[in-house]
């Protein structure tokens, strides 16, 4: 099963040369507005046909996922080690902390973070570049997107401290942060792992929505996450198939994702 | 009787259920094999845990004395008292499956608790870990110490986890229920390795079993919990023949065919 | 033979029931959007109790929703006299209400009194109150009234469009079950529908001396979403939709090209106006761009109507040409001529002010690149589009355009609070064809004012221009002599840009092909105005 991971890399090695690449393959820039040509279908010119606003589609899909497939994975990450870091010691050193840790997590899932949002936009200024509005925002799903994963890390550390392997490891004479590291790590990996791959796709859609609230990655720059919300519009595309490309193309990089860093299992 | 290995005095409380062990007071002499018989419920691995000052892990608390070659183990720090684990007591857990971390391979798992106690790489504790697998017949080679816990039989999983818990030749080792969860046929393999281990390396072995039959077949005294007392103690074809207690001499007579099992005891 | 028999049975059925078929027209089915808030006429303030209102209240006087005109309803004539201070109604007489009840002038009396009760907290009394002092209202006879207001009232009569006339004995706590109208409550259940049955005692009759309405009953389904609507529309469960979104409507138009409907601009537009605000918390220079004339004009100038009404509308759209929409008969003003689009011109007008290209980047004199913000409701896709073509609009003579669309509550947080935006983009209905209506927008003192609210005194001189004639229309009596200060307004608003009004949204509706008599036309109630006209025939 080697040979599908090696797959796997090579068809995401492609992947990632076509985002970084985008503005060599792509047919036309993301922003160009052919206001002759609103929802065109797929033809010669725009290969993917073209969006509302005559944007050529394909193009946009290319440099949609360059900024989301650079920035969703690092939010992801961000978000994936709070997980480990906060629910997993807390969980681990037990007793009060573990009681304290779980207290923080739900209060965390709990607020009302639409507000902080809010906040967040009116606090920064309504003329900010691109680039910073990209950053902020992946910032932000980082540092607020950790708490369900948490829950579940916390969970499995919980009740891998009362398991037997954790005694008869101490019992051996392992010490505490051996411990930690050595056995209980390794066993929350694949769930760490999973929670990361939940994570990026539901970061990429999340950041879609940020756009209601004039965060997120703002007009003409498209990213994987306005692109998918086109889609809300559902009854058009049982006639257009073209307008799925966005979704397939993100499942079949996620599912690529999977195979090629995998655990063991399944390479 | 020479000069004990081991002689405890201890009383154990959880909390929100108190006097679990009501001032136990046992002894065992070097090499001496001790069966610790008693109902579920009765205190027994407790007790094991007591000896280990790991109770703390399931929510309890020792008090008393426990000496290990006259050196009282109460009065130690967490780090020496880590010292000890493994190096001077071995555990043997009844379920050899969930015993072993998941995600570690064996031979990962057998430089975990040598490296507890000695420095030095895997190369040196291989070869000691190999003869000692042989020794309790299970002729496998390095390839086998590649496997995972999954890819092991109950009865590969109980000798491996036998030869990490006498990897340091420990002179007490502490079998908790470690034959209740195997078949009869493997089950009597594990006796007779106990009964080797006693008299080729001298270890003292505190036996603990809610089976008396399996008990009187290998050890030299029986000593009867109940609810957290003992109420009898002595050798075994003593308790056998002549139980005093009424407790005693109801478990006695559970047993279904006595004679065979004592002619087989003193072969 | 049997089977001869029941075809003779069945044809007889057919033919008796013929001419029932003609009169009764069956149950008419479309949406609102949520429960009427309220049954009582005069506490009407959400728009699905305004249907509610429309379809079951008798008034004295209905503005026509296809002429614009004031026609007689209750009130078979109406003079206006003192000055426009009274207005003196001749009732219709001999009519009764949904319970049989009869009409007289006493209903009215006591409908206007509960209405202009300062107790009774009711906005549609609010349109009446000109100045401080107490409306009289007063029988004269049976079958005739009068109402003398404190201050005179510009376009007096309109008003009462919204006045449903309810019996005495309920003034003030009426409900839409005793009624003049065409229609009464009959069920209602929450979250799902409200029934209205045809009143049996409506006092119309259609040319033929039949008694309306033609239908049976209207029954109005609670929904919210607007897909939902359309397919539901497609099966056949839902016989008219108002307000359609261009999207939706290419969908329709596809599908079902005879049932959707394109009815021309309509009296809602779109618009964006520039932040003027003294004590905004933008930098001066800004600031300064957004009062200069040139600047704005030059922005209205680069904006290209026409993509945006093609694109952004789907083509279901009209470039604006000024403050009214050329649906509104009487008061738009024939002699405006549209904005062209012309970047050329605007760079010309902005280097009058100092402004330069300094390669791609427009810079103001003080060499600030010119760079803005425009805030909008997020959600609304023509709007979003709007946004983006604007961007590529402006890009092209050096200006960028950060196009920020916000949640609903934080524009108007920053439009009237705190006033930390540079431009803004948002859609007006004018639900009153009348500039009387439009006081509130125009005066420089009003909350309303949005480009610079709650002013002390006039800031500009074209502001003290634009409050001197909306004083002077409301004070005339004079349609026509109003109409000529009103155009006046809109010639300096033209001039001056304090909204730059982009596209007026046509009017996009449904109708099923099973709904007779339908003639839908711009204003709301776009496909039921005449209702007591419409009927069914079901297959």
């Amino acid at each position: 099963m080697k040979r599908v991971r090696w797959i796997a890399i090579g068809l995401l090695g492609l992947v990632f040369l076509g985002a970084l690449g985008a503005s060599f393959i792509a047919p036309a820039s993301y922003e160009k507005q052919f206001r002759e040509d609103p929802d065109h279908p797929p033809s010669r010119q725009y290969p993917l046909g073209t969006d509302d606003l005559g944007r050529d589609r394909l193009s946009r899909l290319l440099y949609g996922m360059r900024i989301s497939l650079l920035l969703a994975p690092a939010a992801a990450l961000i978000a994936t080690l709070l997980a480990a870091i906060i629910g997993g010691a807390g969980a681990y050193a037990g007793g009060m902390w573990d009681q304290f840790t779980r207290a923080f997590i739900d209060l965390f899932l709990s607020l009302p973070w639409l507000f902080l949002l809010l906040t967040v936009r009116a606090v920064l200024p309504l003329n900010i570049p691109a680039v910073a509005s990209v950053a902020i925002t992946f910032v932000l799903l980082g540092t607020l997107g950790w708490a369900a994963s948490a829950r579940v890390v916390s969970a499995a550390v919980r009740e891998m401290r009362n398991s037997e392997f954790v005694l008869q490891a101490r019992a051996a004479g392992c010490g505490r942060w051996r411990l930690l590291f050595a056995h209980v790590l390794p066993n929350v990996r694949p769930i760490l792992l999973a929670q990361f791959w939940i994570s990026v796709p539901l970061f990429i859609l999340t950041e879609a929505n940020l756009g209601m609230l004039g965060l997120g990655v703002t007009e003409p720059l498209p990213s994987w996450g306005n692109l998918l919300r086109e889609l809300e519009n559902y009854s058009a595309f049982a006639s257009s198939p073209w307008l799925w490309a966005p979704l397939v193309s993100l499942f079949v990089v996620v599912s690529l994702f999977q195979f090629a860093l995998g655990e063991g299992e399944y390479a | 009787m020479q000069e004990a290995l081991l002689s405890i005095s201890i009383s154990a409380d959880y909390s929100g259920k108190p006097g679990v062990l009501r001032d136990l007071r046992l002894e065992m002499a070097p090499g001496e094999i001790l069966g610790l018989v008693g109902e579920s419920g009765s205190g027994k691995s407790t007790l094991a845990l007591s000896i280990l000052r790991l109770l703390d892990l399931k929510g309890g608390k020792t008090s008393g004395s426990v000496r290990l070659n006259g050196r009282e183990l109460m009065e130690l720090s967490e780090a020496e008292m880590r010292a000890i684990r493994g190096r001077d007591i071995g555990l043997v857990l009844q379920s050899p499956m969930s015993s072993l971390n998941p995600a570690l391979k064996i031979g990962t798992q057998m430089h975990e608790a040598w490296r507890a106690h000695r420095p030095g790489s895997r190369k040196e504790c291989t070869p000691r870990f190999l003869d000692l697998l042989r020794s309790l017949n299970l002729d496998v080679d390095e390839k086998f110490l590649k496997r995972k816990p999954a890819q092991l039989s109950v009865g590969q999983a109980q000798r491996v986890l036998i030869a990490i818990a006498v990897l340091h030749k420990p002179p007490l080792l502490l079998a908790d229920e470690c034959t209740s969860a195997l078949d009869l046929i493997t089950q009597k393999e594990v006796l007779n390795i106990f009964r080797q281990l006693s008299q080729e390396m001298g270890t003292g072995i505190l036996f603990i079993s809610h089976d008396l039959l399996a008990v009187s077949s290998l050890c030299h005294r029986i000593a009867i919990l109940r609810h957290g007392e003992l109420v009898e103690v002595g050798p075994t074809h003593e308790i056998l023949s002549r139980p005093v207690h009424p407790y005693t001499r109801e478990l006695v007579s559970a047993l279904p065919v006595l004679n065979a099992l004592t002619i087989d005891s003193s072969i | 033979m049997i089977r001869l028999a029941h075809a003779i049975y069945g044809l007889l059925v057919f033919l008796l029931a013929l001419p029932l078929w003609s009169q009764s027209g069956g149950e008419l089915h479309f949406t609102i959007k949520s429960d009427p808030k309220t049954t009582n006429p005069l506490l009407v303030e959400d728009d699905s109790s305004e249907i509610v209102r429309y379809l079951t209240g008798g008034v004295l006087i209905r503005v026509n929703r296809k002429t614009q005109e004031n026609q007689p309803e209750l009130a078979t004539s109406w003079k206006v006299t003192e000055n426009g201070r009274r207005i003196t109604f001749k009732l219709r007489q001999g009519i009764q209400f949904s319970d049989g009840s009869p009409f007289t002038s006493d209903d009215v009396v006591a409908t206007i009194t509960a209405l202009m009760d300062p107790k009774l907290h009711s906005s549609t009394g609010d349109a009446f109150r000109a100045g401080s002092g107490k409306v009289l209202a007063q029988t004269q006879g049976k079958y005739a009234a009068t109402v003398l207001f404190p201050q005179p009232i510009a376009g007096l009569e309109r008003l009462f469009d919204q006045v449903a006339i309810s019996p005495a004995r309920m003034a003030g706590k009426a409900d839409a079950s005793t009624v003049l109208g065409p229609f009464m409550v009959t069920e209602q259940k929450a979250g799902e529908y409200v029934l209205l049955r045809r009143n049996p005692h409506y006092w119309k009759k259609d040319s033929a001396g039949h008694a309306l309405p033609y239908l049976d009953a209207v029954r109005l389904y609670i929904m919210q979403n607007r897909d939902t609507e359309l397919l539901r529309f497609r099966r056949g469960d839902i016989d008219v939709i108002n307000n359609l979104s261009p999207d939706l409507y290419e969908q329709l138009h596809a599908q079902d090209a005879s049932a959707a409907r394109d009815l021309g601009p309509s009296a809602e537009s779109e618009e964006l106006w520039f932040n003027q605000v003294a004590r905004s918390p933008l930098p001066e220079y800004k600031k300064a761009w957004f009062r200069s004339e040139n600047f704005r004009r030059a922005i209205s100038m680069s904006i290209n109507r026409a993509d945006l009404a093609r694109v952004a509308f789907r083509g279901h759209a009209t470039p604006s040409v000024g403050l009214l929409s050329p649906a509104n008969k009487f008061w738009f003003d024939q002699s405006l001529k549209p904005q062209g689009y012309d970047p050329k011109g605007a760079l010309e007008l902005l280097q009058q002010d100092g402004f330069h290209k300094d390669g791609e980047v427009l810079k103001d004199k003080a060499g600030n690149a010119v760079v803005f913000s425009l805030i909008t409701n997020s959600g609304n896709k023509p709007r979003e589009r709007m946004g983006s073509l604007m961007q590529q609009d402006l890009a092209q003579i050096g200006i960028k355009l950060n196009f920020v669309p916000l949640d609903f509550p934080s524009i108007i947080e920053r439009i009237t609070r705190t006033f930390d935006y540079e431009a803004c983009m948002l859609g007006l209905t004018n639900v009153d064809l009348d500039p009387d209506g439009q006081m509130n927008v125009w005066l420089s003192s009003s909350d309303l004012h949005q480009w610079n609210p709650a002013q002390k005194t006039p800031e500009t001189p074209w502001e003290k221009n634009i409050d001197k004639l909306m004083h002077a229309q409301a004070s005339t009596l004079d349609r026509n002599k109003r109409r000529a200060e009103f155009d006046k307004v809109q010639e300096i608003v033209a001039a001056e840009n304090p909204m730059l009004y982009l596209v007026d949204k046509n009017a996009l509706v449904a109708v099923s092909s099973r709904v007779k008599g339908a003639d839908p036309v711009v204003l709301t109630p776009q496909t039921f105005w005449n209702v007591e006209y419409l009927s069914l025939n079901r297959n």
